[in-house]
């Protein structure tokens, strides 16, 4: 993206996570849209063969968390972990046999989420230590007062298609508009955790549940519509936030793959275009070295 | 299909002190910090018939919030207290008065019960309440259409009756799922909705505490999500927050398909329940 901005006075901190085992309780069970009970893989652990640009949606699965899901051990920490790192920032093993193996932060989900090549993924499991450059909070675009940036890393912000334009407005391409009436679970909590379950994506449900985004891909830049995620996640019309899908498949009712928030404003500040290659796998972040 | 018989069950609540971080602001959605009043706790001064827009607060209920000090005993409490069930004071300077659940909210954290002003006054957090537990598994005649955290004989007083294979809702607003936020999700036997309205908004104009209010394409049976041609009726238990994705709080009664539900927008002439109706409920349970 073409976009004058003030990346170059960002800091760096060097953060410590772990890998993070799946948590279940002794009932199992959770609820899906019609009542019916399942038992299915999902948040935690290290999630396999789920890539940014593979589906988010059509797996036997329920909240998944695409790659290694990270957190800190400790409250405090942990909250610097999941607010200060920014999707695009990369992420180093540090211990185990995948020790040295690199990837890229894709979103957080009360973990951070971490994608990296198949064959290095599939040496690292729960406990593994990790290093997080996160990079990116305070990042502002100049010539956009009304739009405010979050956990958006230089890296993404450079992959991302479109920029400044003529008429003031921000050029911004996304691979799909999402309407108010899919914001599900997430909504009404802070911007720089977690992420907007987007309800609608039931694949193989019934059609009264369907909101048309069964076709999401994992990675997908988004415009979610009358969304106002400035300061917390809420309904406004007449605003429009960024997403980065980050997570997949729901079976829960009211859940679905989610976006984390990494620009909000009035929608009048955006140009937004519909770009089937707006998505973070078409943006190099493998390819990031360093820190940044 | 006959109905089981309801499981009545004595439960103790305490009086919740409300919580605060160690910062005392919270953020709006336009980036203002604020402090939160009323969010939890015994609030005083505000009553079943207020406008949710009424007072300087953030999520204030009016009356008294009950907790308990064991997660999972706290989840038990909420999940199972229904709208009308009797609440007893039962230690401090309180003790022996008698109040009424109206609701619950977030996250199976706190059941809301309504008191007469004077007795607020008198409580302090940490008494004991009884809260005689009654009313989830009740069932509707109509097909398809789920009732929840309500005791059955408080529909009436809340303007909902059902005629042959329908059920009609005297209601003040009816609100898009869309404004639906905080609470979406969840399972609705633990949590109430946030409606994310502005005092703005002519939608939510007149919205008072104790209202009935209708919600499109919302399934709310188990957890509540999106479903088109669902309806969701619920109470208005608690008043606005400034916090983006919050607002007026709506605990869910009865959710099912639309052409099950005749709904009665009265807007201007509609009243909704009041401290007196809620309580006489409390007061006849204690008698039966």
């Amino acid at each position: 993206m073409k976009v004058n901005s003030n990346l170059d006075h960002l800091l760096t901190q060097v953060l410590a996570g772990e890998v993070w085992p799946p948590l279940a309780d002794r009932h199992g069970y959770r609820v899906d849209p019609d009542g019916h009970a399942f038992f299915l893989p999902g948040m935690g652990g290290v999630t396999l063969d789920v890539h940014c640009g593979d589906p988010a949606t059509g797996y036997a699965g329920d909240h998944v968390e695409p790659g290694l899901s990270v957190r800190h051990r400790e409250t405090g920490p942990n909250y610097a972990l999941q607010y200060l790192t920014c999707v695009g920032n990369r992420v180093v093993v540090v211990s185990g046999p995948a020790k040295g193996a690199a990837g890229f932060v894709i979103g957080q989900h009360a973990y951070v989420l971490v994608d990296m090549p198949s064959e290095e993924m599939a040496q690292v499991t729960t406990g593994d230590q990790v290093r997080v450059y996160a990079h990116g909070q305070g990042l502002a675009l100049l010539d956009h007062p009304d739009i405010v940036v979050k956990n958006c890393s230089p890296a993404l912000l450079r992959g991302l298609d479109g920029g400044d334009s003529s008429n003031g407005q921000l050029e911004i391409h996304v691979s799909k508009v999402v309407s108010p009436e899919a914001v599900g679970a997430g909504a009404g909590m802070a911007s720089e955790y977690a992420n907007t379950d987007l309800m609608g994506a039931y694949a193989g449900l019934s059609d009264d549940l369907s909101l048309g985004l069964e076709s999401l891909r994992v990675g997908d830049i988004v415009a979610l519509t009358d969304q106002d995620h400035r300061f917390g996640r809420g309904y406004r019309e007449g605003w429009t936030t960024i997403g980065v899908i980050s997570t997949g498949s729901c079976q829960l009712f009211g859940h679905g793959p989610g976006p984390s928030s990494i620009m909000s404003g009035p929608s009048s500040a955006f140009n937004v275009v519909v770009d089937d290659d707006a998505n973070l796998a078409n943006f190099g972040l493998d390819q990031v070295k360093g820190h940044s | 299909v006959s109905a089981a018989q309801l499981v009545s069950v004595n439960l103790l609540g305490f009086v919740d002190q409300g919580e605060v971080g160690t910062d005392p602001y919270r953020i709006d959605r336009d980036g203002h910090p604020y402090v939160p009043v009323g969010d939890g706790g015994t609030v005083m001064g505000l009553r079943l018939g207020d406008g949710v827009f009424d007072a300087v607060g953030d999520h204030a209920a009016p009356g008294v919030c009950l907790v308990h000090p064991s997660d999972d005993a706290r989840h038990a409490l909420v999940g199972l207290a229904c709208l009308g069930n009797r609440a007893v004071v039962r230690s401090g300077d309180a003790a022996g008065a008698v109040g009424a659940v109206l609701g619950k909210r977030g996250g199976g954290q706190r059941v809301i019960a309504v008191f007469p002003q004077k007795v607020l006054a008198s409580l302090r957090p940490g008494d004991h309440v009884a809260v005689t537990s009654r009313g989830q598994g009740a069932t509707t005649p109509v097909v398809g259409v789920s009732q929840l955290n309500v005791v059955p004989e408080a529909l009436g007083p809340l303007g909902i009756t059902v005629h042959g294979d329908a059920i009609e809702v005297r209601v003040r607003a009816t609100l898009a799922s869309r404004t639906i936020g905080n609470g979406i999700g969840r399972p609705m036997a633990m949590w109430d909705v946030d409606v994310q309205v502005n005092a703005s908004d002519s939608a939510t104009r007149g919205l008072c505490l104790g209202d009935l209010v209708a919600i499109t394409d919302l399934d709310a049976r188990y957890n509540a999500g999106y479903r088109k041609g669902f309806l969701s009726v619920g109470v208005v238990v608690h008043g606005a927050s400034p916090q983006p994705g919050h607002g007026p709080g709506v605990t869910v009664v009865l959710s099912g398909p639309k052409e099950a539900f005749v709904v009665q927008e009265e807007r201007n002439n509609y009243r909704g329940l009041s401290e007196e109706r809620l309580l006489a409920l409390a007061l006849a349970e204690s008698e039966s």
